[in-house]
């Protein structure tokens, strides 16, 4: 069979914020670029972000609090020249993307408007209702779009070309039809986004199965601090669809099966308004006690019937419509169902603050990059504040777009491609089309997601995450006996579900075996073993790759410190 | 408090290009509960029962426009549509289908080309020198951004231009949702292409006069973008503009006026007859399609809404021109 080999400057992989960004500002700057995504572009996942974006701009604020804000919040593991890079850069960011169209509401005198968000000094939180990112894709995809990027849209990444520490290309298929393609390219950037969906419930789209970050652990490259990922208060129940904290921002009280607000015992001075991680824990404890309340006692009440019909309805609309549509609850007449829900993941491609792809504490990999949410700076450390994560991928998305820009200019040396390249996606997909075993995709995948979130969610512990480990072992032996039906090429989304299992299971074990790893507490990750922080030992970031026999190895690199002191986290 | 439950008869649309000359049905009956959407039920199908069954979605809770699809020829968000209302409105037998036959490649899953051609056709993006290193941003009142917010949501879940009978008629109409981003663009007081968008959606054949005011748009829209309302007002934007000549155009945004104070809902007939005089059989095979949709009242019952007041309200506030 032949496939075809495209020629470009630069191939980026995804098309939410951090990928768009990118795009622009190398088509902008002369360079052939090819945007590959699973999704249309206005279908990333960056289009469901809700509550805001931050840069301090307001009178009383400062790039400087934000960056204490951001490195407090993020219990010191995030690296604090990344840090200040973003802080700096921010207002201007904001600004810029104001320029290209999206629209944010507006003060009385026409300015950007701002609204406060937990772990925020000042109200820094840029919004557009509460849509904002919806109107930030649609800006970051219509301005790339009218400078002429091409995006292969409902094309599927499905392995990076990889030799001798550089990177010479994408490989991938059309979706539609199965045509398969090499995308030869000096400079390769992935902006695939998070990898939340491993967890049972989440607040996650389908599409975000973390398959970047496998493609890269697959060649033995390595990914960071991939046990950090953030579980947000308020997931509706069952579904775990994201109830913004602005419910608990405008007097929404937690309360347990015996009626009691239970908050009262966890943070008695912040109640509801601590921190995620902090209310998380507190909800799941609840509810391991035995005081869980809706139809599978898997969750806690938050009430907010004395707000009134009138606020609810001027102030919270969205969010009693989502009520309604996955609950069938109205908050004005009823407290509503939440459990903590896997929203964010911190970790991931390491890079530095110019997007290179680290291959280890040393080096970097010759014309590779990364940005946004898949990708780790580290600007979110062991816990990333609310409105930071939009403003990550769309400010590093164009800051790495420049960056490639200009190292293509110095010159990265194209090595041609051959028929050879595409090796491994033939061999994935002839196998999961052809094998033909007994076992069932989705029940694996049901398998992952329910054993991650009981051994290695909210809280963990060396019990929990050995057990998980054996779980994986045996899921993964499974997996290689799956049987899929669907042998066509058209849209074969059983097919593509089956590789997006596959990745899962690869990163779910750098998750755990980090878990297991850093036997301390910090931030989004709760060892019950080890409920402290330790700075001693464990203030750095965890590197890990995955050697010639499967085995996960890791080692340590160290934060960067310098213009904030380390203290304890306390709000 | 605990689970409510229904049993549901589900009609399955499938088809596959590659190998079908015909689609069938498959049927299943599930038990659903209160807190389900279609989504959940398509998902139960494919990961219980039939592997190969198709369709698209991602965020599952109705922003990223993927999951449109049909159900009893309403077009509905599968991830943002209760089983539970659904078996209120149309009882326990649910047939499930593309939003468009006609276009169908797999399943659920239809070709949307003509969709993402229109969209494109508009100019999509903001036309503006961008300044790249801003220092401040642009001022802009809270009540001129209250003029593009709700077209500014459209999500491009293509529900809209999928039930709209011009485009049933005629392919080369640009559709609700290319018109409604056009607005949205033209009505951006940052935007400095307002004329060039206006000319191009007043082609004749593909622009906004060709509108047969339906309101099936507005219906359609689960964003409650309202299109239709968005064509009036592109409308005006032509008289405001001293675009519009005393043209087919015109006596068509004169008609519908009429029409719409005099009844409410849209004495389509009428209006045709008014704006074409002679031509009128030229517009057959769109009454045609129009009655087919159940949007073609016969004059014997022509139906008042009963929101006239609210509709007389609404055309005042978007009218500004004398006609
Ligand atoms: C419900 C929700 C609300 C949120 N609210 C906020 C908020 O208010 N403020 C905030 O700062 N952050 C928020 N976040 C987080 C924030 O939205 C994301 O971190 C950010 O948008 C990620 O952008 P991205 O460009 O990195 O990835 P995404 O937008 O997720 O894009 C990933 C892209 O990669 C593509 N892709 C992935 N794998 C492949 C493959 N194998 N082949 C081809 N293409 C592939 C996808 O098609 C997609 O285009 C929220 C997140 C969620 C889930
Ligand atoms: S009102 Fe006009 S645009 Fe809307 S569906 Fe009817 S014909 Fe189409
Ligand atoms: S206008 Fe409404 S129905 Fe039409 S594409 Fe946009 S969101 Fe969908
Ligand atoms: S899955 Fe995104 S709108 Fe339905």
């Amino acid at each position: 069979m032949s496939i075809p080999i495209y020629t470009y400057d630069a191939v980026i992989v995804g098309a939410g914020l951090a990928g768009n960004a990118a795009a622009r500002e190398l088509q902008k700057a002369g360079k052939k670029v090819a945007v590959i995504t699973k999704l249309h572009p206005l279908r990333s996942h960056s289009g469901a972000a809700q509550g805001g974006i931050n840069a301090a701009f307001s009178a009383k604020d400062s790039e400087e609090l934000h960056m204490y804000d951001t490195i407090k919040g993020s219990d010191y593991l995030a690296d604090q020249d990344a840090v200040a890079f973003m802080c700096n850069e921010a207002p201007k960011t904001i600004r810029w993307a104001e320029r290209m169209g999206a629209v944010f509401s507006r003060t009385a005198d026409g300015k950007i408007a701002q609204r406060p968000f937990g772990g925020q000094s000042e109200p820094r939180a840029c919004y557009a209702k509460d849509r904002t990112g919806l109107t930030l894709l649609q800006t970051s995809y219509e301005q790339a779009h009218r400078e002429g990027v091409l995006f292969f849209d409902e094309w599927y990444a499905a392995d990076i070309i990889y030799k001798n520490g550089k990177i010479s290309g994408v490989v991938a298929f059309n979706i539609r039809n199965m045509d398969k393609a090499i995308f030869n390219a000096n400079a390769v950037m992935f902006a695939t986004g998070g990898y939340a969906r491993t967890y049972k419930i989440n607040s996650n789209a389908h599409a975000n199965t973390g398959d970047g970050l496998s493609i890269v652990a697959r060649h033995g490259l390595p990914l960071e601090d991939m046990e950090f990922v953030q579980f947000h208060p308020s997931g509706l129940s069952g579904s775990g669809i994201l109830i913004s904290e602005a419910a608990r921002g405008e007097g929404g009280k937690l309360l347990n099966s015996l009626g009691e607000r239970f908050m009262s015992k966890y943070a008695p001075n912040a109640m509801e308004l601590a921190s995620r991680d902090v209310v998380a824990r507190a909800i799941i404890e609840e509810i391991r006690q035995g005081r869980g309340v809706g139809p599978r006692k898997d969750a806690v009440y938050i009430d907010l019937t004395h707000l009134g019909a009138e606020k609810i309805m001027e102030r919270l609309p969205e969010l009693r419509d989502l009520a309604i549509t996955f609950l069938g609850l109205d908050m004005i007449k009823e407290p509503i169902l939440i459990s903590a829900t896997a929203h964010y993941s911190m970790g991931g491609i390491p890079v530095d603050i110019d997007g290179h792809v680290r291959k280890d504490n040393e080096s970097f990999v010759e014309g590779f990059y990364a940005a946004g949410e898949c990708a780790c700076v580290s600007v979110h450390g062991a816990n990333r504040l609310g409105a930071n994560s939009v403003l990550e991928a769309l400010l590093f998305g164009r800051h790495v777009g420049q960056s490639m820009a200009k190292d293509l200019d110095r010159g990265i040396a194209l090595r041609p491609a051959s028929l050879e390249d595409a090796q491994n996606m033939l061999d994935e997909m002839r196998f999961v089309l052809e094998n033909n075993g007994t076992e069932r995709v989705p029940e694996l995948r049901t398998l992952l997601q329910e054993s991650m979130t009981e051994n290695a969610g909210v809280f963990r512990s060396e019990e929990t995450l050995k057990k998980e480990l054996v779980i994986l072992d045996e899921l993964e032996a499974r997996y290689k006996n799956i049987r899929i039906e669907d042998k066509s090429k058209i849209f074969n989304t059983e097919m593509q579900e089956a590789i997006e299992l596959g990745h899962m299971l690869d990163y779910a074990r750098f998750i755990v075996d980090g878990a297991l790893r850093r036997q301390e507490s910090r931030g989004a990750h709760f060892r019950e073993d080890f409920p402290a922080r330790d700075d001693e030992k464990f203030l750095n970031h965890t590197m890990a790759y995955r050697d010639a026999n499967g085995k996960i190895v890791s080692y340590p690199r160290e934060v960067v410190l310098g213009r904030f002191e380390v203290k304890a986290r306390a709000y | 408090m605990s689970l409510e439950t229904k049993k549901v008869n589900f009609k399955v649309f499938r088809f596959n290009a590659e190998r079908d000359f015909l689609p069938y049905y498959e049927q299943y009956t599930l038990d659903v509960t209160h807190e389900e959407v279609v989504l959940d039920v398509l998902n139960r199908i494919k990961w219980e029962f039939s592997g190969s069954l198709s369709y698209r979605r991602s965020c599952r809770h109705g922003i990223c426009g993927s999951c449109s699809i049909k159900v009893n020829n309403k077009a509905v968000l599968a991830c943002k549509e209760r089983l539970f209302d659904l078996v209120e409105l149309f009882g326990d037998e649910l047939v499930i289908k593309p939003l468009s036959e006609a276009r169908v490649v797999k399943d659920l899953i239809i070709d949307k080309k003509d969709f993402w051609a229109k969209y494109d056709a508009v100019k999509p993006y903001l036309i503006d020198d961008i300044d790249e290193a801003p220092e401040v941003e642009n001022l802009v009142s809270p009540h001129e951004v209250e003029q593009i917010l709700d077209s500014e949501i459209c999500i491009q879940c293509g529900n809209c231009f999928y039930s709209c009978p011009a485009i049933e008629n005629n392919e080369e109409f640009f559709g609700p949702a290319a018109f409604a981003k056009a607005y949205r663009f033209a009505a951006d007081v940052r935007d400095n292409a307002k004329i060039e968008r206006l000319e191009i959606v007043n082609a004749p054949e593909q622009g906004v006069w060709d509108c047969m005011k339906c309101f099936e748009c507005a219906q359609a829209c689960p964003k409650d973008v309202n299109p239709i309302e968005k064509i009036t007002k592109l409308h005006n934007m032509y008289f405001q503009e001293g675009i519009a000549k005393s043209n087919v155009a015109t006596r068509h945004a004169y008609a519908f006026k009429r029409s719409v104070e005099k009844n409410g809902l849209l004495d389509e007939a009428d209006m045709v007859l008014y704006a074409e005089r002679l031509d009128v059989i030229k517009q057959m095979p769109n009454a045609l399609s129009m009655l087919k949709v159940g949007k073609l009242p016969m004059p014997w019952n022509q139906p008042k809404s009963e929101k006239l007041d609210e509709i007389k309200k609404l055309i005042k506030s978007s009218s500004t021109v004398k006609f």
